[in-house]
């Protein structure tokens, strides 16, 4: 007879596992090593960068500077009314975590190879971290944004037409949106790189198209009846428009614009998911 | 009767020694061109030409140049038991364990593991160099399968393993190469699962340290653990083993006790000098 609680633990390990196999009480079991790995890489990002934790606040501001002399000052693209300052932070906000969690988590397996070879943990544990300490820049540069956000209101002229409003109580479900959209990305980029190795030198071209394709620079309300489906079929434009429509009562909200982001962002999450798991299983053998 | 710990049933693995195989997104465009054009496909001729391994080859698959790592390996492994594997390079030893231990995947065949595995394929796999120390005992005892819990209640009989208090909180990369493969030792001899894969990484610490730890290893096995132990030293087979196998080109070729295991290893590669 049994004595040992030996089913708890049996594994079986056979080849071609159906692709819905995930490893979900592993994921559950390893969650101390997502922890530490997020401190890993909060930390490693933080002792290389120039200026230490400041970098975190002066990458986007000075990315808010050039748009705001090239393409508020220069070229005066509209900005809904609102001071250049406040709508450039506004999207880039959503813009840049969206970006770092993609370039993070779509080289997950090229970049882990050395890890991946030698021992076994989920392989979903990487590209998580990646947008849990990603996220922790992002709320250092959503305070930022607060203090701007504050000083105009009350110390500037536009006050007036700031108008931070309830869609902000919608604001978690938008970042996680951003989150498991950037992820799904990333795990389907992940898969093809596996196979195709150069593909990760598109990813920088891909990433800057795709930045000109959402409304960060420009207003969604001014992309003309004839364009618009290529704001509508891009799932970070809503998410984008909700952003500056949450914190400055500004730009384009339509609910099934929303619902239409949401249900392509959990479409390619999840499509991803299946795509990243299947290759991850033997993608240690062509390295 | 409890079943086996670990089960293997005719398990094999093919590999593609990579000629063939498309590597880049450009060269299988390439080639999907050549094919539109009505052109033979150059990739494929150079596999068939420069075939490594020759038809006639026990190992060679069913492919020009895959070959077949691990060819229909069956064996049992019960609770508590030390099981020594031996063979030359290539044999497909670590590849055995990188199945076992879920890295990749079989071919074929299948195996059934009954407890908490851990993996020693390598030492100090995911030290981070600006990471001091205490962090990455944390961090490597994490990706090796400990908790976080266990890795407190066992730290400090960890840095004394090691033997590097000093420089704790010192980053990695400040350390000797020796006190680097110490503190990674000191961290993977804590491991407590209940079944642990070890393969050829004794080799590179110190005599002194090497002894410590092939101690260490035979006071874990007295505690019901089982372990899988690859070696290239028969001395430390022979110490720590109570069963031993022989892998020859993908297959077992003997399976019994480690003494004769041994005696049957030396007898057959004296053999072939001759
Ligand atoms: N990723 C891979 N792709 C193609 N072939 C591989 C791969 N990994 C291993 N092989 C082949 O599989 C065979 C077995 O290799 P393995 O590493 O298991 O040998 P080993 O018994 O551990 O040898 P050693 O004693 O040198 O460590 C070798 O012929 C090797 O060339
Ligand atoms: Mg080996």
């Amino acid at each position: 007879m049994d004595t040992h609680k030996e089913r708890d633990y049996e594994f079986i390990i056979q080849p071609n596992k159906s692709w819905f196999y995930f490893d979900w009480k592993g994921l559950s079991y390893y969650r101390d090593l997502l922890f530490f790995i997020v401190k890993r890489d909060f930390y490693s990002k933080y002792k290389q960068a120039v200026l230490g934790p400041f970098w975190f606040i002066i990458s986007p501001l000075a990315t808010t500077l050039v748009f705001t002399v090239v393409f508020g000052n220069m070229i005066k693209i509209p900005t809904d009314g609102m001071p250049p300052v406040l709508f450039y932070l506004c999207g880039l906000l959503a813009w840049r975590y969206f970006v770092a969690c993609l370039n993070g988590t779509s080289d997950t397996l090229v970049s882990n190879a050395h890890l991946f070879g030698k021992v076994y943990f989920p392989r979903l544990i990487p590209p998580i971290a990646v947008v849990i300490s990603n996220f922790f820049s992002f709320i250092l540069e959503l305070i930022v944004f607060l203090v701007f956000i504050f000083y105009f209101k009350f110390f500037t002229l536009a006050d007036s037409k700031i108008q931070p409003n309830f869609i902000i109580f919608l604001l978690p479900l938008l970042v996680i949106q951003i989150a498991i959209l950037s992820m799904g990305i990333g795990l389907w980029i992940s898969a093809l790189t596996a196979k195709y190795r150069d593909l990760i030198f598109l990813m920088g071209f891909l990433t800057q198209l795709w930045m000109y394709a959402t409304p960060v620079i420009y207003p969604a309300s001014m992309v003309s009846q004839k364009w618009r489906i290529f704001i509508v079929v891009n799932p970070m434009s809503s998410v984008v428009e909700a952003f500056r429509y949450a914190f400055l009562g500004v730009g384009l909200l339509r609910v099934d614009y929303l619902l239409f982001s949401a249900v392509a962002t959990l479409v390619i999450f999840l499509s991803g998911l299946l795509v990243f798991n299947k290759a991850e299983k033997t993608f240690i053998d062509t390295v | 009767m409890p079943k086996p710990i670990i089960q293997v049933e005719k398990l094999s693995k093919l590999y593609d020694l990579g000629v063939v195989g498309a590597t880049t997104f450009r060269d299988s465009m390439e080639r999907r061109i050549l094919n539109l054009l009505g052109q033979p496909d150059k990739t494929r001729k150079i596999g068939l030409k420069h075939r490594t391994i020759a038809l006639d080859d026990p190992q060679a698959g069913p492919d020009p140049n895959s070959i077949w790592a691990l060819k229909d390996i069956s064996f049992t492994v019960e609770r508590g038991e030390i099981l020594g594997i031996i063979g030359r390079n290539g044999a497909g030893k670590s590849t055995l364990l990188k199945i076992l231990s879920r890295i990749t995947e079989p071919t074929e065949g299948k195996a059934v593991i009954r407890g908490r595995v851990s993996s020693l394929l390598e030492i100090g796999t995911g030290f981070h160099p600006e990471l001091t120390g205490r962090d990455n005992i944390y961090l490597n005892g994490c990706i090796l399968g400990m908790r976080k819990l266990e890795i407190d209640s066992k730290f400090d009989e960890i840095v004394a393993f090691s033997g590097i208090e000093k420089f704790l909180d010192t980053p990695v990369k400040r350390y000797s190469s020796g006190m680097f493969v110490r503190l990674a030792f000191a961290v993977a001899a804590h491991l407590e699962p209940e079944i642990l894969f070890i393969d050829e990484v004794l080799s590179v610490g110190d005599f002194d340290f090497q002894q410590k730890c092939l101690r260490k290893i035979g006071e874990v096995s007295k505690e019901g653990r089982t372990i899988i132990f690859v070696s290239h030293s028969m001395n430390a087979i022979e110490t720590i083993c109570s069963r031993g196998i022989i892998l020859s080109q993908g297959r077992v070729v003997f399976e019994g006790s480690q003494l004769d295991a041994i005696r049957c290893y030396i007898a057959s590669s004296t053999e072939n000098k001759k």
